[in-house]
């Protein structure tokens, strides 16, 4: 009974792997639905990086990012590597960095690097570039690559900044992660909270605890069953948010740092 | 010349005692008659009344239905309104056409489906309720069955038809119609057409009612194939278009309501045969309902709220006759109907707001009844009904699914089993005294606002209406008892119900919603109540006082309460109608009257108020023009004759009906 069932299990197994080789020969472009930001050399690392996003345009507030790495010479990927990114707005009499994630992973997700970069400012008054330094593992290599990324105003904002009412000096970032594509139904509902610790450096919170109100403005309605984001990790809080109808959709926080209110405000979400 | 044929009967059949009919129906023999359509359908008493109201030519579908004792309109406009009977309605009750579904296309139910049917398509009214009210689908209220005309065969002459017309004052309204047809041998073709059109109408106070007018066209095509001499085959076609149909009493008029009716049936009669009756009948209708406010003044938004409704079914009927005393009759039938509806809102500089009313969804069922009826002897008739009805409703689409979940509803499918069974017995007396009695369950199927609703506003309490997937069908406990007497001259039916609807559905206050329609005072989401009484009792009277006149009178009367121990809305106080008909050589003359009491037993939960009673008086005159053959009749009459500012409690809003109005018709046959 136990050899049958192991020479079957064998042949699942290697029918899997079978049905997983050919998947491989004709993998899609692990890039195709995303938009190019920039491409370069990362000079000194033998590599050559891409960046990739969801949406043709940068604006202000939460950005993620998909990284491609090559190598130089070859073309081939490179799918193992250590990545860091320094965001910088260069404003003529001060510098200054933003929030950002590097990839959790040194090896790539289907070939790609996630990563993100919270923008707090538009390009308007100064002009931010983004360091990709990478370690590529491949050959031992580091080596460092400048984009300049051109950050404008959304149509409505995603992103809060303010100096919280509890202590009247920690200041926050807040943006909005998800929806990216808001729907009528449940949606998932995730903040990216940050504190600024110094010009250049701005540290995930955790401490907030956030409740909101999903409104129509022009209707004066709201919707059932949301659920207020929770903290999960490195300054993402998860929760759900219910649209009944597309429209203008009006999300009124409350952020609390332990039982005292840091701030009331609101953002708008247009679908 | 089928017109005159019938008009003849139903003259025979109104103004004198129809103990004759009854007792040829009674022998279950009634197919042997050579008229059998005509005769057959013609036995109850509602049948009887709605052809004493159809001689008013210009009387809509609405207006007979009203007169029906069992019977009473929801009335949202003066077009389109609810039928109810013994004050169950909507998915209580089944509104069928010919035997098919036609599932309405508006979620504000502008569009039950006798707006649809105009008299003119009409042969007859089958009205069934207690324990006969689930033969052709489960339903817990009863059945209203509109039997299309039919071409018929006709020797003699090959084409024949009418033209009728007429125009009423209070409204400046018109109607025309007109009916073609022809037979061969073996085939029969029948041709309708009609219109109105109707303006805002004047109320009893000469005010004129702001969105009360309506226009609506309406075709059909019957073509009929004699296959042999037991087998015929039929096709039927019905468009019907209404615009502009204005609703006084809702934030929203109608800006087109389109119904599309195709069937085709075979039907077999072998009298020789045991089973000696076969009809099977496939059918498709499709609706299409657009609500429009672009007529209203201070309305906040501009807002669209098309729906549509598709319904695809079939049925098998066949009449058997087990012995000399027993007779079996089964039905056989299944349907698929599929519904969808949204909201479109149009804000100034933003995008437009739009959201699903009815998320599209399907309702499957397929449902077998049988009717057995045993005749021991002269003294006694039993009949026993069992209907069992499987049902599968499901939500249509991914995006219909992502509605549900906003509630926590259930998106999977679900699947119920419809049970219903009754029991009646009559014992018929000497001297033509009848007793009947009559007790019986059924079930029935929550309806897709009820289940798949999705912020559904309700002008008349002022609260959306959010639908429950969790919902169980709503059961009824039915018992009957009526005493009637078929006199030489007299015919009289009196009849005592009560009814215990378990688990009915009603919206109850949710304060974890917000209402999404601006000016609405709250959600409510359908619940379930334990149980709710219904008592009541109707009477007729069709009296033959002298040779030229005759008295129809007709009275009914509801009580109703929850289990909380308050009154069920929506209930009509008594009402009492009566008619008393002159007829001499060529001309008759009427003179009417409706007396309702007030109606102060009212369910604040759902904003009723009271409503007070009236006394109306009608009078009305028919001549038929001595020369051309006969065949031009004329009428004229006054309704409302002392333009009684009134209203009924099943009317919404507070909004008066039409006033004293005169109206005159003219009708030709050829």
């Amino acid at each position: 009974m136990k050899t049958k069932f192991s020479i079957l299990f064998s042949i699942l197994l290697s029918s899997i792997v079978f049905v997983a080789c050919t998947k491989d020969d004709v993998e899609p472009d692990p890039t195709a639905g995303l938009y190019k930001l920039g491409s370069g050399f990362a000079l000194g690392a033998g590599a050559k990086v891409e960046l990739y996003t969801a949406t043709p345009t940068i604006t202000t507030g939460y950005q993620s990012f998909k990284i491609a790495v090559y190598d130089s010479i070859t073309n081939t990927r490179i799918d193992d590597a250590h990545i860091h990114l320094t965001p910088t707005m260069d404003m003529g009499m001060m510098k200054h960095s933003a929030p950002y994630e590097n990839p959790a992973s040194t090896l790539a997700d289907h070939h790609l690097f996630n990563a993100s970069v919270f923008f707090i400012m538009a390009s308007m008054s100064g002009s931010w570039t983004l360091d990709i330094s990478i370690h590529n593992h491949a050959n031992g290599k580091s080596g460092k690559l400048t984009l300049p990324i051109t950050v404008a105003e959304p149509t409505k904002k995603r992103m809060l900044s303010f100096t919280s009412a509890a202590d009247n000096s920690t200041v926050y970032f807040v943006s909005l992660a998800e929806p990216v594509t808001p729907k009528v139904g449940i949606n998932n509902l995730e903040l990216v909270v940050y504190k600024k610790a110094s010009m250049m450096s701005f540290p995930a919170d955790s401490s907030l605890s956030i409740s909101f109100t999903p409104e129509m403005p022009t209707m004066g309605h709201s919707s059932p069953n949301n659920i207020n984001p929770v903290h999960g990790g490195l300054g993402h809080y998860k929760g759900k948010v219910n649209y009944t109808m597309t429209g203008l959709w009006r999300l009124h926080f409350d952020f609390k740092a332990g039982a005292t209110l840091a701030k009331t405000d609101s953002l708008d979400i247009e679908f | 010349m089928k017109f005159l044929q019938k008009e003849v009967l139903l003259a025979a059949l109104l103004l004198v005692s129809t103990t004759q009919l009854i007792a040829q129906e009674d022998s279950g023999k009634i197919v042997q008659l050579e008229n059998v359509t005509l005769v057959g359908k013609s036995k109850s008493t509602a049948q009887q009344l709605a052809i004493f109201y159809k001689t008013n030519g210009a009387a809509s579908l609405e207006d007979i239905l009203s007169r029906l004792p069992e019977m009473a309109m929801m009335r949202r406009g003066s077009y389109g309104m609810e039928p109810n009977i013994r004050s169950m309605n909507g998915g209580q009750i089944n509104v069928l056409i010919d035997g098919m579904k036609l599932h309405g296309a508006c979620t504000d139910k502008m569009d039950p489906a006798t707006i649809y049917i105009e008299p003119i398509n009409l042969e007859n009214l089958q009205l069934q309720t207690g324990t006969q009210g689930f033969t052709k689908g489960s339903a817990i209220g009863g059945t209203l069955d509109m039997k299309m005309a039919e071409p018929t065969f006709n020797n003699t002459q090959r084409w024949n038809g009418q033209v009728s017309g007429g125009y009423q004052s209070v409204s400046q309204g018109w109607y025309n119609g007109t009916v073609l047809q022809y037979s061969s041998q073996r085939w029969a073709f029948r041709g309708s057409a009609s219109f109105r059109s109707n303006s805002d109408y004047t109320d009893g106070n000469r005010n004129e009612v702001a969105y009360s007018g309506y226009h609506k066209t309406n075709f059909s095509l019957s073509a009929k194939f004699r296959l042999n001499n037991q087998t015929e085959l039929k096709a039927d076609m019905l468009t019907d278009d209404g615009w502009d149909i204005g609703y006084a009493a809702l934030p929203m008029d109608v800006g087109s309501a389109k119904a599309r009716l195709a069937a085709l049936s075979v039907n077999r009669t072998n009298t020789a045969s045991k089973w000696y009756s076969w009809q099977a009948k496939v059918y498709a209708n499709a609706v299409r309902h657009k609500m429009d406010d672009s007529q209203r003044k201070d309305v906040p938004m501009h807002m669209d709220m098309p729906g549509i409704s598709k319904t695809a079914g079939m049925f098998v009927e066949t009449k058997a006759r087990l012995t000399d005393n027993q007779n079996l009759q089964l039905r056989l039938d299944a349907a698929t109907t599929f519904l969808s509806a949204s909201m479109t809102m149009y804000p100034p500089n933003e995008v437009p707001m739009y959201m699903l009313t009815w998320p599209d969804n399907r309702n499957n069922q397929a449902g077998l009844s049988a009717s057995w009826q045993w005749k021991p002897d002269s003294n006694y008739s039993l009949r026993m009904v069992a209907r069992m009805d499987a049902v599968q409703s499901q939500l249509g689409s991914d995006e219909a699914k992502d509605y549900i979940d906003i509630t926590g509803g259930n998106t999977a499918p679900r699947f119920d089993l419809l049970k219903n069974l009754a029991l009646a017995g009559t014992r018929y007396l000497h001297h033509g005294w009848q007793l009947n009695a009559s007790a019986g369950y059924a079930e029935r199927m929550p309806t897709a606002s009820e289940l798949y609703g999705f912020y559904l506003f309700n002008a008349f309490d002022g609260y959306d209406y959010m639908g429950n997937t969790r919902l169980q069908p709503e059961a009824a406990m039915n018992a009957d008892a009526s005493i009637g007497h078929n006199g030489r001259r007299a015919k009289w039916l009196f009849t005592a119900f009560y009814t215990r609807v378990l688990q009915q559905i009603v919206g109850r206050i949710d304060s974890s919603f917000t209402p999404m329609t601006i000016g609405a005072k709250g959600v409510k989401v359908y619940e379930q109540m334990p149980y709710s009484n219904r008592y009541g009792l109707e009477a007729s009277l069709q009296w033959k006082l002298h040779e030229a006149l005759a008295l129809v009178s007709t009275l009914r009367y509801t009580v109703a309460s929850g289990s909380d121990g308050k009154p069920l809305p929506f209930i009509a106080p008594l009402k009492n109608i009566g008619s008393l008909r002159y007829t001499a050589n060529r001309l008759w003359a009427q003179v009417e009257y409706e007396a309702s009491l007030a109606q102060n037993k009212v369910n604040n939960a759902f904003g009723e108020k009271p409503t007070p009673g009236f006394v109306l008086a009608h009078a009305r005159l028919g001549y038929t023009l001595p020369f051309f053959k006969e065949r031009i009749a004329l009428q004229a009459g006054v309704e409302n004759i002392f333009d009684a500012a009134y209203r009924e409690h099943l009317d919404w809003g507070t909004v008066l009906r039409p006033g004293r109005n005169l109206y005159a018709q003219f009708k030709c046959s050829f």
